[in-house]
This record gives structure tokens, sequence and C-alpha cells, in this order.
């Protein structure tokens, strides 16, 4: 949620490349082992568990975590597990489609209000403003209510109010590169200003947008389980690792289905926090 | 037994599925059932009730009061008569009555020297104020009857003297006397009956007779409620007299379940409203009580709406009938305190009979009801007919919280049978809007003491509230609902009972799940005393603390 | 110097009002797609107690049978006035409901920045100062306050303080004690970019030319840190300040729900479930008010404060 604070830092890694040194620190392999093992989960649930994540075995209701059932079975005998593995796609697709329109519609603003200046950049800075003015997850929270209780629809209410924080780094970007030598180069040589725009400034100006882009992602991801564990996402038997976790704490004697998916949070958002971290710094 | 100590033990209980009696009962005491609790009871001492939330207002005529509101009512009001949970009457403010000319006409008697919280007298011009109140309600002020009052047929009530009541109906209304102990009829100060609506939502004007009277309270967070010291006419069937033994009983709101659950069970507070049912076994073993009441009533069930697809198809309505495995239900989100349903009125009511073969479960039945009207199987599983995929909303019942995990599993049996459940989540606010739009299926919890009066909900006829969408379209059912009402004498109105319980299941215009325990009390160790009436709300009149 | 920080300040203002105008109008149009049945739904839920002139008069005033223009321009007048108009669900108005859940609320989010900004200070002097060990250490704790979410760190300090040590009860959740592990859980993602921002710009100042002259003084390295580096430092976490002011409202919601406090996270989300438009309305222009206010006063105090920030870039940032 508070990935818009880190705006002054980010401009700084800019300069940054991706040129990874020969090592690689070993947190850094880690984070993206479990990224790489929650994608997969979400692009192939199946493979990772044998038990339905909507249909179980009420015989074997709340059972505490053991080798058959690794997260325990929740209030309908159903493996948490499962529950878990099957509801990464919608909780981690939908922070990817927040990304991404964060990320295109930020962009586009940023990219016009920088490059073209003027007026257009006091009118889409205002708008910009506005945007940021209204709290990121009040803005969430009445666009998802107006919208519709569906992760797809918090997903799109997460991606509006990360909008503005891509329109100020892309805008800062291009200001800064349209600053630097070669582009006031390039237009000496007669090349026009979309050239320009193409040829310098988006290649400049990707690799903080990425490293915004990865660190929204984890924010995006937290936003959206607050919403599912507010109960706006999609409904049971939907597992939203946010539901998961909200309905999870009404059974008190069962702590895991409380503790399990939320440790699932916290690993994939701090493995890609880390990764975000990494990829400014890596010089 | 300290709070560290509990909790690790529901950890260990859950986490190695080992009963824990052993480690359990160190201390708290064996599990106390009935209401017989042993010692001897000490006045002084308080208490705090951990409940859902108070969002609803305290205007208290309304066509049927929340569950919550109904809580805090039953301590600072009295009624007329008190009804057990057997169903069986007994006097209270009303010392005696009489029905006449073949349950046409009735006297009350009162107690003497019933006051008010304000001082003013109970008497029977103020009991004729709360007939009058409960029979017609006041619409120019908008204020709504109750409900289940026998209004249909209601003429007049009048005092005869200070502590006589005559009442009069232009037919035979057998249920009258036992409505006088529904939770809807209590007896409120003539003044607060006559304020507008507005002014009635604002609890400090409620005036009642009750053993506690309101002390302060924060809307929609905490209400304090201490006992009146001069109170001195509880029903005689609680077998106390005086005033009550707590001085002070706090309602607070606590909107989670599991926050209510586990702040009573760290000894933070006494009492909490409807906790998870799963749970019920595990706090039980920790020396907590656990009250389960039934009330007379309808069961946990649907409504169906016969208007809307898909309900609009017997064939339909049937298959869910069968389709619907109520054992499997019972045995995962309940315990052994539920009892199977048999038709859709609650056990305990005398009339109620055994249809269960009209809804027994058995999913080839269901599913050939369902091949034979043309429902075929789609690509993804789920029936389609005329290019329409066989599905519709659910939406669990927010004041019976259990019915969140019920419906979900319904969805999975269903399911089974071909057909899509689309589940709805909403609160307490969002369930009135529900109801409104009259959906499929409408999970319904609804009391009442007297079998006569579910003539008021089945059809339209009399300002009825149309469950199931009929109008007056089924003649029939209109038939067996007019009978019902007019009854006069009870061996034929059980009959009629009988036929229209049948026909509503037949038809599938109720879907009964099993019998329903809408109000559960998690009570702490050192409560004792604590009493249910037939409407399932627990009494805290005789109820006391152990030191 | 003066007359270009007062145009500065002007133009800060305008900018400022317009951008509050813009938020209100986002904030209808977003909410008025609400469909429009849901709105009589909940007037006509026979258990509101409203009756039919009750009802006809909120269609009026909200101009609910005409078209969202004119309802804008009906709602965005009123606004003007400081009148935020009535709550659908209860008929109260709803400056009165604002008004009663704001004490809470403010309580809550002061507690919190207090705590964050002590958290975020904290880190920061060990990320400096400690063994590099534990400097490492520390500076990965940011990271990991900013991947917990909120409602997992309110149900692990409930059942570790409430339920377990019974530091506080949840019967009482305005006590000091329960306000404090509250606010330590909004806190917590809160402290984080605070805590970011200090440890780059201490790392920034330190290698500055005043620092290395003051560290050969021979002045202790506390006192430095004391005296020399925090002002200048804590600058541009003073407009960061004003950014988590919408950060520590966002979060109430959830922190309000978990804790069970009445508070204006409260009073959001039964609006949401009650699709109580003008209370939602309300709520979220007002908080853009408090953080453009915010804003404004931090950017125009920030040149005063440090010499070295250019007025005529600030202006155009």
């Amino acid at each position: 949620m508070s990935a818009d604070l880190n705006f002054a830092r980010l401009r700084s890694a800019g300069a940054a490349s991706l040129r990874t040194r020969a090592g690689v620190p070993p947190t850094v392999l880690v984070s993206f082992l479990v990224v790489l093992v929650v994608v997969l989960w979400s692009l192939f649930p199946s493979l990772f568990t044998g038990y339905s994540p909507v249909n179980g075995d009420t015989g074997s209701k709340l059972d505490a975590p053991s080798l058959q059932h690794w997260f325990g079975t929740d209030y309908l005998g159903r493996d948490q597990y499962a529950r878990v593995v099957y509801g990464t796609a919608s909780s981690v697709t939908s922070a990817l489609v927040a990304v991404a329109i964060g990320l295109l519609v930020g962009s586009a603003i940023g990219l016009a209000s920088g490059f073209r200046g003027g007026w257009l950049d006091s009118t889409l800075g205002r708008l910009v403003d506005m945007l940021l003015a209204i709290p990121g997850f009040l803005l969430a929270v009445v666009i998802v209510s107006s919208l519709g209780f569906q992760t797809i629809n918090a997903a799109i209410a997460t991606g509006v109010s990360a909008v503005a924080v891509f329109a100020r780094l892309m805008r800062a970007e291009v200001i800064r590169v349209r600053r630097s030598a070669f582009v006031e180069a390039s237009y000496l040589e007669g090349g026009n200003r979309l050239q320009a725009l193409l040829t310098h400034v988006l290649p400049n100006a990707y690799r903080s947008v990425l490293v915004l882009a990865v660190l929204q992602f984890g924010t995006s991801i937290l936003v959206i389980a607050s919403l599912a564990f507010l109960g706006y996402g999609d409904p049971p038997p939907s597992s939203d690792w946010g539901l998961l976790v909200a309905s999870g704490k009404t059974y008190v004697t069962a702590p895991w289905l409380v503790y399990a998916p939320a440790l699932v949070i916290v690993a994939t958002v701090l493995s890609i926090n880390r990764i975000s971290r990494w990829l400014r710094n890596s010089k | 037994m300290t709070p560290i100590e509990f909790r690790r033990r529901v950890f260990l209980a859950g986490i190695t599925a080992i009963t824990g009696s052993a480690v359990l009962t160190a201390c708290g005491g064996p599990a106390a059932t009935s209401s017989a609790d042993a010692g001897t009871p000490v006045d002084g001492g308080n208490i705090t009730f951990l409940i859902q939330g108070y969002d609803t207002g305290w205007v208290s005529s309304k066509t049927s009061i929340s569950s919550y509101e109904g809580n805090l009512w039953g301590q600072i009001t009295d009624k007329l008569v008190y009804v057990d949970d057997k169903g069986q009457l007994s006097p209270w403010v009303a010392e005696s009555w009489e029905e006449l000319n073949g349950a046409k006409d009735f006297v009350l008697h009162l107690k003497d020297g019933v006051t008010f919280s304000d001082g003013t007298p109970l008497d029977a011009a103020a009991v004729v104020a709360n007939l009058n109140a409960w029979a017609k309600g006041a619409p120019d002020r908008g204020v709504s009857k109750v409900g289940l009052f026998p209004s249909s047929n209601f003429v007049s009530a009048e005092a005869a003297d200070a502590k006589t009541v005559k009442v009069s109906f232009s037919s035979p209304a057998l249920g009258f006397i036992a409505t006088l102990a529904y939770h809807g009829c209590i007896l409120l100060s003539p003044k607060t009956l006559a304020l507008p609506v507005d002014a009635q939502a604002d609890l400090a004007q409620e005036i009642g007779s009750g053993p506690f009277v309101l002390k302060s309270w924060k809307q929609g967070d905490s209400y304090v409620l201490e006992k009146r010291k001069d109170y001195n006419w509880g029903p005689a069937a609680l077998g106390h007299t005086g005033p009550a033994r707590l001085d002070t009983i706090t309602y607070k709101v606590i909107k989670d379940t599991s926050v209510r659950t586990s702040t009573v069970a760290s000894g933070q507070a006494e009492v909490a409203f409807n906790v998870e049912p799963q749970e019920i076994d595990t706090l039980k073993a920790q020396g907590f009580t656990v009250g389960t009441p039934k009330y007379l009533g309808f069961v946990d069930g649907f409504q169906v709406n016969t208007q809307a697809f898909p309900t609009n198809d017997p064939s339909v309505r049937q298959a869910i009938q069968h389709g619907i495995d109520r054992e499997e239900i019972r045995s995962t989100v309940y315990t052994e305190d539920w009892d199977a349903a048999t038709t859709f009125i609650q056990g305990n009511v005398p009339e109620a009979g055994d249809y269960s073969s009209a809804f027994a479960f058995d999913a080839d039945k269901a599913k050939k009801l369902l091949d034979d009207a043309g429902w075929k199987p789609g690509p993804d599983g789920f029936r389609v007919k005329d290019g329409k995929v066989l599905e519709f909303p659910l939406t669990p019942n927010p004041y019976v919280p259990s019915t969140k995990a019920e419906d979900e599993l319904i969805a999975q049996q269903l399911e089974r049978i071909g057909i899509k459940v689309n589940l709805k989540v909403v609160d307490v606010a969002g369930y009135a809007a529900i109801q409104a739009s009259r959906p499929p299926l409408f999970q319904t919890s609804r009391s009442f003491v007297d079998v006569g009066t579910v003539a008021g909900v089945l059809t339209s006829q009399n300002n009825g509230e149309n469950w199931f969408n009929l109008g007056t379209s089924d003649q029939k059912l209109n038939d067996l609902s007019t009978a019902i009402a007019s009854a006069s004498d009870r061996e034929s109105r059980k009959k009629v009972a009988g036929d229209l319980q049948q026909y509503v299941l037949e038809q599938g215009y109720f879907i009964p799940l099993n019998q329903l325990v809408q109000r559960l009390y998690l009570i702490s160790p050192s409560v004792k005393g604590v009493q249910y009436n037939g409407l399932a709300y627990a009494n805290f009149y005789t109820a006391w603390v152990a030191k | 110097m003066t007359s270009g920080y007062g145009r500065f300040a002007l133009a800060r203002a305008g900018q400022a009002a317009v951008v509050v105008l813009l938020a209100y109008v986002l904030t209808f149009l977003v909410i008025s797609v609400l469909p429009g049945d849901a709105i009589t739904n909940s007037l006509r839920d026979p258990q509101s107690g409203l009756s039919e002139a009750d009802i006809q008069r909120i269609v009026q005033y909200y101009g609910l049978d005409q078209p969202v223009l004119v309802q804008l321009a009906l709602s965005l007048g009123r606004f003007l006035t400081g009148e935020l108009g009535f709550s659908l669900q209860s008929n109260l108005p709803v400056a009165q409901i604002v008004g009663d859940a704001l004490p809470s609320t403010l309580t809550l989010a002061s507690t919190a920045l207090a705590i964050a900004v002590v958290f975020a200070i904290g880190i920061a002097y060990g990320a400096h100062y400690a063994p590099p060990r534990w400097a490492g250490v520390l500076r990965s704790i940011p990271s990991f306050f900013l991947s917990v979410p909120n409602f997992v760190i309110g149900l692990v300090l409930i059942e570790l303080f409430a339920f377990r040590l019974h530091a506080f009860t949840t019967t009482d959740p305005n006590s000091a004690t329960a306000t404090l592990f509250a606010a330590v859980t909004l806190a917590i993602p809160v402290s984080a970019p605070l805590a970011e921002v200090l440890i780059a710009s201490l790392d920034h100042e330190s290698r500055q030319e005043y620092a290395l002259v003051a560290r050969s003084r021979g002045l202790a390295e506390t006192q430095l840190f004391a005296r020399h580096l925090v002002k200048p430092s804590a600058l541009p976490s003073v407009a960061m300040v004003a950014l988590i002011m919408g950060e520590l409202l966002g979060g109430s919601v959830i922190t309000e729900t978990i804790f069970g406090r009445d508070g204006i996270g409260t009073v959001v989300q039964k609006a949401v479930t009650g699709e109580d438009q003008p209370v939602l309305q309300a709520v979220v222009s007002l908080s853009a008010v408090v953080f453009v206010a915010v804003n404004l006063a931090a950017d125009l105090l920030t040149p005063l404060l440090d010499p070295r920030v250019n007025v005529r870039e600030e202006a155009n940032a």
C-alpha cells in the first residue's frame, strides 16, 4: 500500500542497470524460488495437490496439519493446502491485472504529461493529484463497492488506485531523460518528438518502472487480500488468500486455518519486495 | 483457570485431536447442562453479554423483532403470558385467563401491583393500549403491527376494571393466548406507545416493566442494564420471586464471532451470543456451558419464490428437496444438539408431524426429477434447459452465522445433481435488501408460539407475508391457511395443520434443512441459573454468578 | 524571497482547491455507478423505520429522480457550503455520523503516527550505528513490515496480547492499552517507508561535508545524529508524513474492524455494505480535504525550514 512513498528512491533506480553481479545473494535466490512456486501454483494447481479445493471429506473436518493435510482441513473437511494452492491463481492474477492497469494507464499519463508539458502537463498533473488525494485503500473500497464484490473488481479498483504512482514516476523519468544531452542531440539531428520518445525515453525509463511494477505487484497482493478479507472479493467457495484468513479466523480451535494462508501471503510479498530491492540496488 | 492455560489447551486439543478431557477438566468443573445448577444462588454480580450488533434500531413494534434486540427486550420488559421450551403456557402479568364463546372472546385477569419503571401502573388500560398496538400498529405514525398477532379477526380490547381486560375476535382465535408469550408482544408503557416512530427508536424512551432497567447506553455499542429493586412479578414457572439476582448486565457489541468466543473463553466476558457450532464440543470440554435452546417456530430452511427462475419449476423445487443431504450438514456443520427436521416447523411445536419422506435425501431421485423435466447435463456438468443454465443465487442467513458453512455445503451437494448455486454473503443490513429482492430461495429463521399464526405468512391474504410469492393464486393453500387461522378447536386444527404441512412440502414451497438453533449462548462456568423460554431467549432474571 | 514565496503559496493553495473539487467529482461519479434501485431498496427496507414521507423527502433532497449531473450539482453545491446531507441508512445527518466517529479515529491515527515515527527513527538509528551484522538486519525490517498484511498483524496482536497475556480486553476497545495495540497494527506498515526514507537520507547526509567537519571536531556520534542530522534529513519526511496521512486513514478500515473500534473505518464499512452513498461520499471527500490540507501545509513549510529548497522548482513539481 505504500509503494508510492518510495518514489524518491525509485528515481535513483533509473540509472541502475539489470546487469547482475557474479553472485546473486542467497536471499534473492530464495525469493525467486518462492515466486516461482507461487507462479506454478497459479498456473498448474493440480500438479501440486490431489485434493479438490471445493469438495472435501466432511468426515475429517477441522483436522490439524499432518502429512496428509499439510495445512490441516477446514470446516467442511477440505484440504487447506489445496484451498491455498487453488486460491493462488485469483489472488496473484488479480494483482497482475492491478499492476497492468496501473502501469499502462499511469505510464500513458506520465509519458503524455512529461513529453508534451504545458497545459496537458498541468491538467494531467491535477488529475494525478486528485487520485493521490484519496487514500488508496479508501478509493479501492469505494470503487469495488460500486462495481460489485468480485475479485476482478477488486483488482480493477487496486489498479486504479495505483495509476497515480506510475504516472508520477513516468513523468519524472521522461523529464529527466528529455533534459539529458543525447535527447537534445537527437533533436538537433532532426529527429521528431515521437521518435525521440520511443528511442530514448522508454528504454531509459523502463528499469525504474520495472522496479516500481514489481514493488507494486507485492503491494497489490496485499490490497486485494485486504479487500477479500473484508468480504469484497469473490464469495465462497472461491479461496482467495484474504478470504481464507477471514473465514478461518471464525474457528478459534483451528488456528492453522489462519496462519497457513497468512504465512503464504507474507512469504510471497516478502519475496517480491526482496526482488524489487535487489533490482533497484544492483548496478 | 488462567486464560493462557485455556488457549494452550484449545490449541493442543485441536492439534493432537485428543479429546483433551484429562487436561481440560483440571479446573473449571464439569459442564452444566441443565438450569438446575448445583450450589446456592447468591445475590449480586455483574455479567457482560457479547452480541453481534444492534443495527436495526429499537422500534419495538415491527413485523418481526431481530434476535439481537430480542435478547435485550426480554430483560427490560414483561409479557402477559410465559411460554417454556415445551410450548407450555403459564401466567405472568396475566394471573389467569378465560377462553369463552368458542375462542372468540377472552378475559385476562392481571396481577396486582405491577408498575412500569417510571412508576406508572401496568393496569388494564395499559394492557388495552398494548393489545391495540400489536393488533393494529399506528400506520399514521409509521408504527407497524406485530406480524404474528391474530389481527385479521381482532375486534376490540377493553378494560372491564383496573385488573380485567376483555378481548374479542370476530372468529375463533385459538392462538391468541399463546401469542401473548411471543417476544413481539412485550408490554410497554402507554406513554411509549403513543410516541412517533423515530422517538420509539430511542431506547431511553422505551419504558417497560421488566426485572432490569436501562442504566446507560451508547447506541450500537454497549448497553448497561441494572436490576429493578422493586421487581416482584416474574413468571412463577421460573421458580424465583423478588428482584433479579444480578446487579447489572452489560450488552456489548462485538461483531466478530471468533472474538466473541475467545473473549468469553479467555475470561474477559461471561456470555457470548451465537458462537460457531463446530466449536461447541471443545468449549464444553473446557467447562463452559453452551445453551442450544430450540425455539417454537419454523425450522432452518428456505422459503421458495415460486415465481422466480428456476424455482418456478416444481420439479426443480422437488429436486432441491431431495438433493440436500441433511445428515451430512448435521454431522459437519452442527453437533448432536441439532435435530433432523421432520417437517417445516420445529419438533417442539405440538402440531409438528413427520413428513420427512417428502424431502428425504435421494440424489438419484433428484436427478431423475430433473431429467424428466428436461434439464439435461451441460458441458460443465450443470444442467441446461432451453439454453438456460440451472443456477440461482443463495445468501446465507446472517442471523444464523453457521448457515455460511451450511450453504457452502449445500452448494456442493446440489452441484452433484447438476444445480449451480452462487453464494452471496451479506451482513444483517444487507439481508433485508436480499429479502426485498425476492430471490428463488430465501433462508428464514422465524419463531412463533402458536401454529395458527403461520397463516399470516403463507399467502397474501389479510396482508400476509406471502412467503412463496403465490399471492392468492393457490386456492388449496388459501383454504388451508384460512382454516388454520380460524379453527375453533385444537383437535380439528391439528388435522388442518397436518394437511397444510404435507401440502407445502409436497409442492416444494418450503425446503426444510434441520431443526434450528438460532440462539446459541456460550456461558462462563461461573454463571449459573440461566433459563430459556419457548422462544429460545436466555432469561437472566434467575441467573447468578458463583463467587 | 518574500514575494516569490507569496506567489508560490498562492499557486499551491489554488492547486489544492482544484484537487479537492476534482476528488469530490470523481468520488461522486464512481459512487453513482451504483444501481439506482439499491438506494430505494435500502430506503424501503421496513426495518429502517422510514415512512413514505421520509423516503419522498430523501428522494427530493438528493434529486434521486433526476439525472446524475443534476444530482452532482446539488450535492457539490451543498458540500461547498459545508452541508454533508443525510445517511440513507439511519436518516441521521452525515456530519453527525462522521463527527461521532472522528475522535476515535483521530486518537488511533495520531497514536499510530507517533509510534510509526518512533519505530522509524529507531530503525534508522540502528541501521546507521549498530554493528554491521545488526545494521543489515535492521535495514531489511522495513521491507518485512511492508510484506505483512494489516489484518494479520491485528489478528496476531489480539491473539497474543488480549487473549493470552491479558494486556487489554476486547470488550473495551477504546481503553488506552487496546488503542495502543490497534495503533501498533496501523503503525507497522506506515513506519516502513518512513524508515526507508530516513535511512536513505541519513546515508546521504552523513557523507556531506558538514558532517565530516563535525566528526573531525570530535563530536560523539549520538550527538551528531541528534544535532546535525535529524533536522535536515527529516525534511523529505515532512512531505512524506502528509502522504502517510492517507495511509493511516485507509488502514483504519481494517484496523478498526479487527479491533472492534467505532471510527471512520467502521463508518465506511457500514456505508459500503448498506450502500449508503452520502456517507461514503462525505468520508472520501473529507479525507481528500485533510490530505490536501496537510500536503499543502507541508509544501508551504518546507522552503521555510530548509533554504536550500528552491521555491520555484517546488512550485512546478
